[in-house]
């Protein structure tokens, strides 16, 4: 295995852990502020990936998509939030996690009923079709598109966090919600606004997916086991963790799957279990 | 939670309907599927009933007690007993290991965590497909046969009678250790572990104590699925396992060990009444999952509890 | 109102028609062919297409040995311990002696085992190669080819187009049936004399392939073979493409169940690839022609390798059924191991040495946009074979 085909099986993985950080912010962003695990994060992801084909098949591309599934998916996030979520917010944490679990599988199976069993398959827009070659390395365009907008994406979110004055009540808000609120802030419409953006993020992803893995209804059901990894390792509530985690699990299954295939996916897990009962504030969050 | 002395009528309500499922149900197999569902619920019922724990991966130990036993009974000839039993302290002992690791964590990283086992569990059965059979199962367990080879498994009756033999053996034990001082202690800590720590009780031992005996019983349901099946799906592994078994213990109530066999059998019946009649079924026990964890926090039997309530409500005006 | 409740509840008692106060039922004049589909989990998109090709051909057929033929519905849910449980009950409370169609190997190879020790007849559709091989068994028929005669007929009669090809890279499925592709694939190769300079195993979960084909690129390979099934086959074939292997690289799918998957991928990626194929409705035989006729005036829609299946399994049991005269198991058993007829592929026959339908298997190119005379069109059938490993290398013991 030489050093070139290594070099490239990394580059290769930090496309994969771009995608894999715009799955997962939304989830840790979520748990940062709202202290509870979306089990229906998976759920938003396919069905932005659904809208995406729809948008396709309609317009005959898939690029309005960017901006209407997230539009959608941010809609279906305050639905459920306004409707299902704003009473669990007194029960015992299962309760959250136990209903939007039952979210996620209402989705998956309505989607079936409007979309058939079957793959849907989303063409790549055509203006990105071809492949760029740097030195001997081979990329697809749409894929260095993908890592185009999950940079971007990240960029502004720690711009917008960081810098700014919503960002900061956003981060006070993680803190202290009892503090934002005798400031004036409404902290409940802060973690909806949260969610919805959560939810948003989701929903970019699965559209920007879309093309690369096909649109299918047991599609959230994986996105959401790679969320999981992705935060746990980053640390449930850290932008940064989660950028970080994320670019390490891509690398590495990018260069496993030329090492030992197999072992992957349970090299993964058993991180995810490591790091869970020894270090469960992960690589980048708080305890 | 329930009147807690042991046996009690539950008990009684618990062997009668044992009893009587072959002659109510139109299927054999269906009852018999019930048995083992209510079996492996059961290990979710104690965990998040008695002690507050959600676990969402007690189907790693459905598929380890499926495989154990059915590896016994194919390639080394083990009776069906003893091959059940080993099974279930196999479930036992890979709990109490997982347990040292989980029961360190609280809350959500708890529940992820047996996420994460669930799919280890997984992965690791399709990586070895020389022992599982990997994608194609682990096929081929012959039925043999019970009670000093007198009676044969092959009789689905008698295969009933054994596997509910087993169901109330595991249903009653579980009653019994509700009812007893080791029980109020864990129900002190689903309570408040603090308050129970600085009582003086090591929390931690009693949460390992509940973890490794749930892996022993969902090491049984598995086993008593290897039993009914005569053979190991892969599926008796993956993470979908696991989330039937919680679901059976959600929608039945985690109130009570009954709530775990009613789950069992609303779940089984409306797989086999419904799924003809609509694939998308499912939707129905999301639902149903939904309205238990917002309004019937304790399942279906608390539905009975309300609705018995109501009358006297009226009467007290 | 007491009394009204307990009626009612009686009623209903007796409706469900207790387990063990009932008796096989009468089996009147129909034949009851149980037929093991699934209509939700992950394999509904399979079962739903095999469900609709039996119950045409059901309506087409309608009767064998003289008697009616009834279409039973079993929905395993994608769960070989649910299709077991179904079997059990249909041979138990019904009566059942005959079965067809399955979405897997795994539920296939279970319902075999349950449906041999009750003494019926099951015809499938498995891909394992243990289903005519060390797990077979009297009761059972197998339609489809298994893994030997897929690579040899599809890999064989490339070459011959191809002699210059080399170098073949494979990615693999790290599973059971991938396994069987590839040691198959491999004999081959040393066969032919070409050579196997690289393998990447993916797990049967994956969806991610992009790791292996940056190896494949990196090994520069002539050829790029994929040995999978299902969605994974499509996944890794649209990110191939997308990677722009096809520029270098010739592209051969061993195994693909054909229309479904070319239209999930569309004419541009399929353009130029390899594909080898169970059936193909382009191809111009007696059985195929009435299938077709019937599939496109009922259905309206061209026939899919799904729909055909489900369509065949019912055929070879009509056909044995008529052949034996009777329902008598053995008898239809002896029926079947002499069988032969018309199907989907032409001239039929069922070898009795291990009960594997010898059929033809196809070698397809795909066509541009541009050739395809309609929009089913995707591929050129370039080769139609038959090749079977010989009955005592294949381990079954009949």
């Amino acid at each position: 295995m030489s050093a070139q085909v290594l070099t490239f099986g990394a580059l290769n993985g930090v496309g994969i852990g771009m995608i894999y950080f715009i799955l997962s912010v939304g989830l840790t962003m979520i748990f940062g502020l709202m202290q509870f695990v979306n089990f229906a994060h998976g759920a938003f992801y396919m069905v932005s990936a659904y809208a995406a084909f729809a948008v396709a098949q309609w317009t005959g591309s898939v690029l309005p998509a960017l901006l209407i599934s997230p539009l959608l998916a941010a809609i279906f996030a305050l639905v459920s939030e306004r409707v299902l979520l704003q009473r669990t917010y007194n029960l015992p944490h299962e309760s959250q996690i136990l209903i939007t679990f039952a979210l996620a599988i209402l989705a998956q199976e309505s989607m079936t009923m409007i979309f058939g069993t079957l793959g849907k398959n989303v063409p790549v827009p055509e203006v990105f079709s071809g492949v760029v070659i740097l030195g001997g390395f081979v990329y697809p365009s749409y894929r260095l598109f993908v890592v185009g907008v999950a940079a971007a994406v990240a960029v502004s979110m720690w711009v917008a966090i960081e810098r700014t004055r919503f960002g900061a009540v956003v981060r006070a808000a993680a803190e202290n919600p009892e503090m934002v609120g005798l400031l004036g802030f409404d902290s409940r419409k802060v973690f909806m606004a949260a969610f919805a953006f959560g939810g948003a993020l989701a929903g970019l992803a699965g559209a920007l997916a879309a093309p690369l893995r096909g649109v299918e209804p047991l599609m959230g059901r994986e996105a959401l086991a790679i969320a999981f990894v992705v935060v746990i390792l980053g640390g449930l509530g850290s932008f940064s963790g989660a950028l970080l985690a994320a670019l390490l699990i891509g690398i590495t299954q990018s260069l496993m799957s030329m090492i030992w295939p197999g072992g992957a996916h349970l090299m993964i897990y058993g991180v995810m279990t490591v790091i869970l009962a020894f270090r469960p504030a992960g690589l980048m969050g708080r305890a | 939670m329930e009147d807690l002395r042991f046996p009690n009528w539950i008990t009684l309500a618990m062997g009668v309907t044992l009893v009587a499922m072959p002659w109510i149900l139109p299927s054999l197999t269906l009852a018999s599927e019930i048995l083992v569902l209510a079996t492996g619920a059961l290990s979710c019922t104690l965990l998040l009933g008695s002690v507050g724990l959600l676990s969402f991966g007690q189907g790693l130990y459905f598929g380890l007690g499926a495989y154990v036993s059915a590896i016994l009974i194919r390639d080394f000839a083990v009776g069906a007993m003893a091959a059940t039993l080993a099974a279930s302290v196999a479930g036992c002992l890979v709990a109490a290991l997982a347990g040292l690791l989980i029961v360190r964590r609280q809350g959500v990283y708890f529940v992820m965590l047996t996420l994460a086992f669930a799919q280890m569990g997984f992965f690791l059965a399709l990586a070895f497909p020389k022992l599982t059979g990997g994608e194609n199962g682990f096929g081929n367990v012959t039925r043999t046969t019970v009670a000093f080879e007198q009676l044969p498994l092959s009789n689905p009756l008698l295969l009933y009678g054994f596997l509910a033999l087993l169901c109330f053996g595991a249903f009653a034990f579980v009653q019994r250790i509700i009812a007893s001082p080791f029980g109020s202690v864990l129900n002190a800590i689903r309570h408040n572990d603090s308050r129970a720590e600085a009582l003086g009780y090591d929390v931690r031992r009693f949460k390992l104590a509940a973890i490794t005996i749930a892996g022993g019983i969902a090491a049984l349901s598995g086993a008593m699925n290897t039993l009914l099946l005569s053979f190991v799906p892969l599926s008796a592994i993956d993470v979908e396992s696991s989330e039937r078994l919680l679901i059976a213990s959600l929608i039945g109530g985690v109130g009570s060990p009954l709530g775990a066999f009613i789950g069992a059998a609303v779940l089984s019946a409306m797989s086999d009444f419904l799924s003809p009649i609509w694939p998308r079924w499912s939707t129905i026990v999301a639902v149903l999952l939904i309205v238990t964890v917002l309004f019937l926090r304790d399942g279906l039997l608390g539905l009975g509890r309300i609705l018995r309530r109501r009358p006297k409500d009226a009467l007290n005006g | 109102m007491l009394d009204r409740r307990k009626i009612l509840a009686a009623a209903a008692v007796g409706i469900a028609t207790p387990a063990l106060l009932r008796r096989a039922w009468a089996q009147q004049d129909a034949i009851e062919i149980g037929s093991l589909v699934s209509l939700s989990g992950t394999f509904a998109n399979i079962g739903e297409q095999v469900d609709i090709g039996s119950k045409v051909a059901f309506e087409h057929f309608k009767s064998a040995a003289g008697k009616p033929l009834r279409y039973v519905q079993l929905d395993d849910q994608g769960d070989p311990g649910r299709a077991v449980r179904l079997t059990q009950d249909a041979i138990r409370d019904r009566g059942i002696r005959f079965f067809m169609n399955c979405t897997n190997s795994a539920i296939a190879l279970a319902v075999a085992k349950e449906v041999a020790s009750s003494g019926g007849v099951y015809i499938n559709q498995a891909g394992a190669d243990e289903m005519t091989g060390s797990l077979c068994n009297k009761n059972t028929f197998r339609w489809p080819v298994a893994t030997y005669s897929a690579v040899n007929t599809t890999v064989r009669p490339f070459m011959k187009q191809f002699p210059d090809a080399k170098k073949w890279y494979t990615i693999t499925g790290q599973y059971v049936f991938g396994d069987s592709l590839l040691r198959n694939l491999k004999d081959v190769l040393g066969e032919i004399g070409a050579q196997h300079i690289g393998n990447s195993y993916h797990s049967l979960s994956d969806r991610e392939y992009s790791g292996f084909i940056t190896a494949a690129i990196a090994a520069q390979p002539d050829v790029l073979c994929i040995c999978n099934f299902g969605s994974q086959t499509v996944d890794v074939l649209r990110q191939a493409v997308s990677f722009g292997m096809k520029r270098n690289t010739k592209i051969v799918v061993v195994w693909s169940t054909g229309l479904d998957q070319f239209q999930s991928l569309g004419p541009d990626i399929c353009d130029g690839v390899y594909f080898g194929a169970n059936y193909w409705h382009g191809v111009d035989t007696p059985g195929n022609r009435l299938l077709t006729g019937v599939i496109k005036e009922k259905l309206k829609v061209t026939p899919s390798y799904l729909l055909t299946a489900g369509w065949a399994c019912t055929q070879a049991m009509v056909e044995a059924l008529n052949k034996a005269g009777s329902t008598d198991v053995p008898a239809v058993i002896k029926a079947l191991e002499t069988l032969s007829y018309e199907g989907p592929t032409g001239l039929e026959k069922v070898r009795p040495e291990d009960h594997q339908v010898l059929k033809d298997y196809y070698l397809m190119v795909g066509k541009p946009k541009s050739k395809m005379r309609d929009k089913d069109d995707f591929v050129e059938v370039i080769s139609a074979e038959k090749a079977f490993l010989a009955p005592e290398k294949t381990g079954c013991k009949l």
